[in-house]
């Protein structure tokens, strides 16, 4: 394990902050009253007054005693209180996203892959299809039809990112078709289904996975961009981007709402990266074969 | 004309330092293909990448690699760039990955030729001339096209330089013509392929036109047959034994294969871990070998003739370089080894004319 | 060719649907009514449009959703296509619009300042990635290379629209020059730019986008106007995808230089610059097309958010209150103009990538 750290710092700072933040969304409920979002103290609201920064605007308004680390946003609720209810749901979300994804692109990638001809020209049709709006502007397109609730927004910006799951298995399916190993299994009468599952896809994941944990921070950085324009069921929700949205008409007075929610996205969305990338490049002279 | 004195080569891995080259000793003649031979590992590529300055950045070279006078190794990398220009080429092993899949191959081989015109140009010329005279001899063109050709030479030599558009037609000139050398058929197709449309054998044939028209004085033929079936194997020799009298270079044939030697070389060099143990002419070592290592090696070879003999091995194994045996690195092995072989280094001693033993059982 | 095609009948058949079926019907109707229109006005257009049925009795019945009075859908979308094909797009319902609101119009007024932007930031990108990845990948470990990294890696990883605010206020807060801050803070408002957004037809229409055409007509103040706003917007689009083309372009140099025809090319005594731009860049530069087509597709859904955090009066600002009204027309021809653009790169794309790479031809 030191060896691992010696040779990828990377992958252990990602992964620190990774963990961090998944542990941070499941306690959040016991740091902060889940329902705290709820709640409007409208006499405090705007202000900061923490002593370690000051921001060179005039006139901010200093709170008057009570103590907000990083200030309060336009219903007078605690920004950091916000953000630690925030990260949970930003992380509910779009592991979800990221894992049914998944599991719809191992079902068409390897049906496409494996069965071949028409079924895979149709398949590869339909992801053409799909790639050829930009994801946001798809996300958009759905969210209007459909209406905003969280479960909408989910399944938009799932419907966005499906496609290159299929490519990714599909293509990762066909190059291991090729095996030798795959031809013996088939020789000796293995059906399709068992080859599949029990061979092929285990030797395909760890690509998969590395996308999987890399689109964890991408797909947050989507649905908080569709929050933050406007597709959110309710703008008092505690979400990142909703908070970065609540925040636009204050950037010169208040720049406290955008700065630090937009923040925790990008820390957050930082350490998968580096964790994702630290996972590729161990797994790579592996993959190298 | 090529002397290579005490070479060591030390590559800085993360696993350890590795010992490749242990004070290599060699000598090139003029026009003559001299043989290296040797096990994988045994450090035979890596002395032809020092000749030709080409060792990856993490290996040091010590000792000396003298063509014409200067010490190749002392160069700068701009002298050393240049004394691959007009001194050096190499020929490797596999030509698909050794050739660029986007480039044509006529292109390859002419780049060289191209972008460094300066170089060449003399050498351009002279060829252009040289052909343009065979032409005339054998009366295959009409005398006008000739005089029109002859014309713009002369306008090329006058003004002093050629232009890049003139090198590049007189390269392509030259470029066919050595594919002809190299006996590939149909010269001007083959010129505008890609590499991926060629077979293999066509591949290595290119390859070594690539290098010959340069022009070198040392040509390092790594192992260039090793890639290729049998039957192209055989031709890709058969080709060589045709060249050697064609060409003005000294070859050096890095092979593991004792019978490419046999066919195509004057004199041979026996490498094992990084030290040559043995020179000597080709009828010579294999009539009266010295060194055990060498012994081992042609007692090692099936002979179709004497079924009955049982198959002889080399006991032992190719040792870790990173940690390699004390004074002659073959004692462990060696079937002849005494009392001062783990602690001396054998030097390289003649035991008789040109032939030449490193090895303490003989002084 | 005919990919094309199916495509974008495929797309705006299920936009289409999705849309009308999903919705009242009212709503489809709204794009084409003035305010004006009588009932029975009104129940003409529907049954003209093909939305209403021809037995439909009155408008009440029609807005009310008596069964029978709505035409089925896929006649609906055949009379859609009708319309469209012969330019009829409709009323836009955006909300503040001066001038024309036909739906064609609207979008075409906009549709050069996102282009603009557009075009910048991919310029900008490949600018900037392919020499920063290229240098990333000689100098590997060294000094540039970590930076390089380090810099992609966080650019990959922030939202556009955070730090289309943050420039905002590092720029206009901070680095004020004279109380007044040295970007404009949103193209519409800023004093500077007025002029440029406000008076459409001051500059001859040569190539379509205010920018070029303010330069190529020697107007100055207009384009240093047009400049000024864009670049910010621009920078903000242009940092995710140049950390990703970065990222690509050094990890195929990389890839490349460990090949052996490197090794091939440098025992010819090239010169390095020649081994490293040509030889290892043409084969590094095979994977980095290959994306491009993504990367533009990225830059086509991030101009929404850039020109809604800049206030910037493109078309994807417009899609945003086109999604808060429901205008559909709008809807349509934005989602259809941008699956074309899309299309026609990826095309140009895989052509770019035959050329390149003889491989692929054969």
């Amino acid at each position: 394990m030191y060896f691992l750290f010696k040779q990828n710092p990377v992958v252990v700072a990602g992964s620190v902050i990774a963990v961090g933040s998944l542990l941070l969304a499941l306690l959040s409920g016991f740091i902060v009253q889940p329902n705290l979002w709820q709640v409007e103290h409208l006499d405090q609201r705007l202000c900061w007054n923490n002593p370690a920064f000051s921001w060179p605007i005039p006139n901010v308004y200093n709170c008057s005693g009570a103590s907000y680390p990083l200030g309060t946003d336009s219903y007078g609720r605690d920004v950091l209180q916000m953000i630690i209810l925030a990260v949970p749901l930003d992380l509910e979300i779009s592991l979800t996203i990221v894992i049914l994804a998944t599991i719809v692109g191992v079902a068409l990638g390897s049906l496409a892959a494996y069965a071949g001809g028409k079924i895979d020209e149709l398949i590869l049709r339909v992801t053409d299809v799909f790639f050829a709006l930009p994801a946001l502007v798809l996300a958009i397109v759905v969210m209007v039809v459909l209406g905003r609730t969280l479960q909408n927004l989910t399944i938009a910006v799932l419907i966005t990112w499906w496609p290159y799951y299929v490519r990714l298995i599909r293509s990762q399916v066909l190059s291991e078709k090729e095996r030798p190993y795959v031809e013996a299994l088939r020789s000796t009468g293995a059906s399709p289904l068992r080859i599949l599952f029990l061979h092929i896809l285990p030797n395909t994941i760890y690509p998969v996975i590395v996308q999987m944990t890399l689109d964890i921070g991408g797909v947050i950085l989507t649905f908080s961009a569709l929050m933050f324009l406007g597709f959110s069921p309710n703008p008092t929700l505690p979400e990142l981007g909703n908070l970065v949205t609540d925040g636009i008409n204050y950037v010169f007075t208040a720049p406290w709402l955008i700065i630090f929610p937009g923040l925790t996205i990008v820390i957050i969305v930082l350490g998968f990266n580096l964790l994702g990338d630290g996972i590729r490049d161990i797994l790579d002279p592996r993959l190298r074969r | 004309m090529l002397e290579v004195k005490d070479l060591r080569v030390v590559f800085h891995t993360y696993a350890g330092e590795v010992k490749a080259l242990d004070g290599v000793n060699l000598t090139l003649n003029r026009r003559e293909i001299l043989g290296l031979v040797g096990e994988s590992g045994c450090g035979k590529s890596v002395t032809a990448l020092a000749i030709a300055g080409l060792l990856p950045e993490n290996a040091s070279a010590n000792g000396q690699i003298i063509l014409d006078g200067r010490n190749l190794l002392t160069l700068s990398r701009e002298e050393m760039r240049q004394a691959r220009l007009k001194d050096i080429a190499v020929v490797f092993q596999d030509p698909m990955t050794y050739l660029n899949p986007v480039f044509q191959v006529g292109f390859q081989i002419t780049e060289a030729l191209i972008s460094e015109k300066q170089v060449y140009e003399g050498q351009l010329i002279n060829q252009r001339v040289q052909e343009l005279q065979e032409d005339q001899m054998r009366g295959d063109r009409d005398s006008q096209e000739l005089e029109i050709d002859r014309a713009k030479l002369q306008h090329s030599v006058e003004s002093g330089k050629l232009s890049r558009g003139e090198a590049k037609g007189l390269a392509r000139q030259v470029a066919l013509q050595y594919l002809k050398l190299v006996q590939l058929p149909e010269p001007e197709r083959i010129f505008k392929m890609y590499p991926f449309e060629l077979s293999g054998g066509m591949r290595q044939r290119a390859m070594i036109a690539m290098a010959l028209v340069r022009r070198p004085k040392v040509l390092l033929a790594d192992e260039i047959s090793t890639a290729l079936d049998v039957t192209v194997q055989a031709q890709i020799l058969a080709l060589l034994k045709e060249l050697r009298d064609r060409i003005d270079a000294s070859v050096i044939l890095v092979t593991h294969d004792l019978a490419v030697v046999s066919e195509v070389c004057d004199r041979v060099a026996v490498m094992y871990a990084g030290n040559v143990v043995e020179v000597a002419e080709l009828r010579e070592l294999f009539a009266n070998p010295m060194h055990p290592y060498t012994q081992g090696l042609m007692a090692a070879v099936p002979r179709p003739d004497r079924s009955s003999v049982k198959l002889q091995s080399i006991k032992g194994s190719v040792p870790d370089l990173i940690y390699p045996p004390s004074g002659c690195r073959f004692h462990p092995r060696c079937p002849k080894a005494f009392a001062s072989c783990p602690s001396t280094k054998p030097p390289l001693i003649e035991v008789q004319k040109g032939h030449g033993v490193e090895c303490l059982l003989y002084g | 060719m005919f990919l094309l095609v199916f495509i974008l009948l495929v797309i705006s058949l299920v936009v289409f649907y999705l849309a009308r079926g999903a919705l009242p019907p009212e709503y489809s109707l709204a794009p084409y009514i003035t305010p004006r229109m009588s009932d029975a006005q009104k129940l003409d257009l529907a049954q003209s449009l093909g939305v209403a049925s021809a037995v439909c009795p009155s408008y009440s019945a029609f807005s009310s959703h008596v069964p029978g009075c709505q035409a089925p859908l896929w006649s609906q979308y055949v009379d859609w296509l009708k319309l469209v094909f012969s330019g009829n797009w409709g009323y836009s319902q955006l909300p503040g619009l001066v001038g024309s609101t036909k739906t064609w119009d609207v979008f075409s007024a906009r549709f050069p300042y996102t282009a603009q932007i557009a075009i910048f930031s991919s310029v900008l990108t490949f600018l900037i990635a392919f020499p920063m990845g290229i240098i990333s990948a000689t100098h590997n470990n060294k000094l540039p290379d970590h930076a390089s990294r380090i810099a992609a890696l966080v650019g990959y990883s922030l939202p556009v629209y955070w730090f289309g605010y943050m420039l905002q206020i590092i720029f206009v807060l901070y680095l004020a020059v004279q109380g007044r801050g040295l970007f404009p803070s949103s193209g519409a408002l800023a004093t500077q730019c007025a002029i440029c957004f406000s008076s459409p037809g001051v500059i001859p229409a040569i190539t379509g986008l205010p920018l070029l055409d303010s330069l190529l007509s020697g107007n100055i103040p207009f384009f240093w106007d047009s400049f000024v706003s864009l670049i910010l917007p621009a920078l903000t689009l242009s940092l995710g995808t140049i950390a990703a083309l970065t990222r690509i372009v050094r990890s195929s140099m990389m890839e490349a230089l460990r090949q052996d025809y490197i090794l091939l090319a440098r025992s010819k005594g090239l010169r390095e610059r020649i081994v490293v731009y040509r030889h290892a860049l043409r084969n590094a530069m095979l994977p980095a097309i290959t994306v491009s087509g993504l990367i533009f597709s990225f830059l086509l859904g991030g101009v929404v958010l850039v020109e809604t955090v800049f206030a910037y009066p493109g078309i994807g600002q417009a899609i945003v209150d086109a999604s808060l009204v429901v205008d559909i027309n709008f809807l349509e021809l934005y989602v259809l103009v941008t699956a074309l653009i899309l299309v026609v790169t990826n095309l140009c794309v895989d052509m770019i990538y035959a050329i390149l790479d003889p491989r692929i031809r054969y």
